[in-house]
């Protein structure tokens, strides 16, 4: 047999302890602007679609820089044309995304009789700022650790993942709470 | 040509996850009112999500290896090698549920001086990671099933999927244990 369930648990609880340590952090800057994600919910309905999508570009991103190197079309260079082109690909994905979904959200939470005080411009800005700062950070930290771990032996399709998410988490909201104040609401 | 290629095939489905992340932030833009009633709620809300997010894309990942290596086939799923995958995913869940509920009312108390209720703070933590674990762990269950017949590989539908539906089940999961915890105590 492979597979045994007090491996899997005493190889997976280290990590995500560590993880739900930093998660803690990003609940409680919730915590911290609580009362303007009450009074517009709006920006609590764009959580987890800022936070998922950063997650999801930083993981594809990972994903595909761990199968370069594995297989060797990658090269542990920070001058390395495919990864670079990797890397601009992302954040233009990035881009497009976020803009695609902050239009989205905006219409199926009027049309969903959710209480708005905020103008269609303001929303998008406040969405694609913080989205594309999030995906530019979470894209190069994606590169840092595919190759960091690769170097030192590890397979990046292990830690990537984690790492980018998690931190893509607390950054999300921070980045949130922060262009949401830079548009003046 | 190759940039092309790459937003064809990951753009879509950015944006589908991305669409999924609106429900699962929908619900939570309902829950309004219970996040105000029930201090430190919305501090656990990232840490369940990622812990969910973590333990299911592992077991995802590990069946797809499994499926790979020829340990489990279609006719034959339901063998020891996959019961002590979800052993070892319904105890993890179990412990780290534990914790998030443990930091979360620790660090509300030392950071805000705002003290929740323990018992209920932990009780809805430990509910939501369990019945979240419950319904993923079949979820993934069904959607390596369907994945192993149509004769495709697990690898590339599986994280996605989760990704989808996982951010959904846990807010469902979080706002039901809640209600329920608030009901009952």
């Amino acid at each position: 047999m492979i597979y045994n369930w007090k491996k899997i648990v005493r190889f997976g609880l280290p990590l995500l302890t560590l993880c739900i340590f930093i998660e803690i952090f990003a609940g409680q800057m919730l915590h911290l602007g609580q009362k303007t994600l009450i009074v517009f919910p709006i920006f609590l309905i764009s959580i987890p679609v800022m936070n998922g999508v950063g997650g999801n570009i930083g993981s594809i991103l990972g994903a595909r820089l761990a199968s370069g190197l594995h297989v060797g079309y990658i090269n542990l260079d920070i001058k390395d044309k495919e990864m670079r082109e990797n890397l601009i690909i992302a954040i233009l994905m990035g881009i497009i995304t976020y803009s695609i979904l902050a239009i989205l959200i905006y219409y199926i939470a009027s049309f969903g009789g959710v209480q708005m005080d905020i103008g269609l411009i303001e929303f998008i800005s406040v969405i694609i700022g913080a989205g594309v700062l999030l995906v530019c950070v979470i894209s190069l930290v994606s590169v840092f650790t595919a190759f960091w771990s690769f170097k030192k032996g590890l397979d990046p399709d292990d830690i990537v993942a984690p790492v980018v998410t998690t931190i893509g988490d607390t950054l999300g909201i921070m980045l949130l709470f922060f262009f949401i104040g830079a548009v003046g609401i | 040509m190759y940039a092309k290629k790459m937003l064809k095939q990951s753009l879509p489905l950015l944006i589908f996850c991305g669409l999924g992340g609106i429900v699962a932030g929908s619900t939570l833009g309902v829950m309004t009112e219970i996040i105000q009633n029930i201090p430190g709620l919305i501090v656990v809300i990232p840490a369940i999500i990622a812990l969910r997010g973590n333990i299911s894309t592992a077991f995802g990942s590990r069946l797809g290896s499994a499926y790979h290596l020829g340990i489990i086939h279609s006719e034959n799923m339901w063998n020891d090698e996959l019961k002590q995958n979800i052993i070892g995913s319904l105890v993890l869940s179990f412990f780290i549920s534990i914790i998030i509920g443990i930091l979360a009312y620790v660090t509300t108390i030392l950071l805000f001086d705002v003290h929740p209720d323990p018992f209920k703070l932990i009780s809805i933590v430990l509910l939501a990671g369990v019945i979240s674990a419950i319904i993923l762990t079949m979820m993934t269950i069904v959607i390596i099933y369907i994945v192993f017949k149509r004769g495709y590989d697990p690898d590339n539908i599986t994280g996605p999927a989760l990704a989808t539906f996982g951010d959904i089940v846990t807010m469902f999961s979080i706002f039901g244990s809640a209600i329920l915890v608030e009901v009952i105590i």
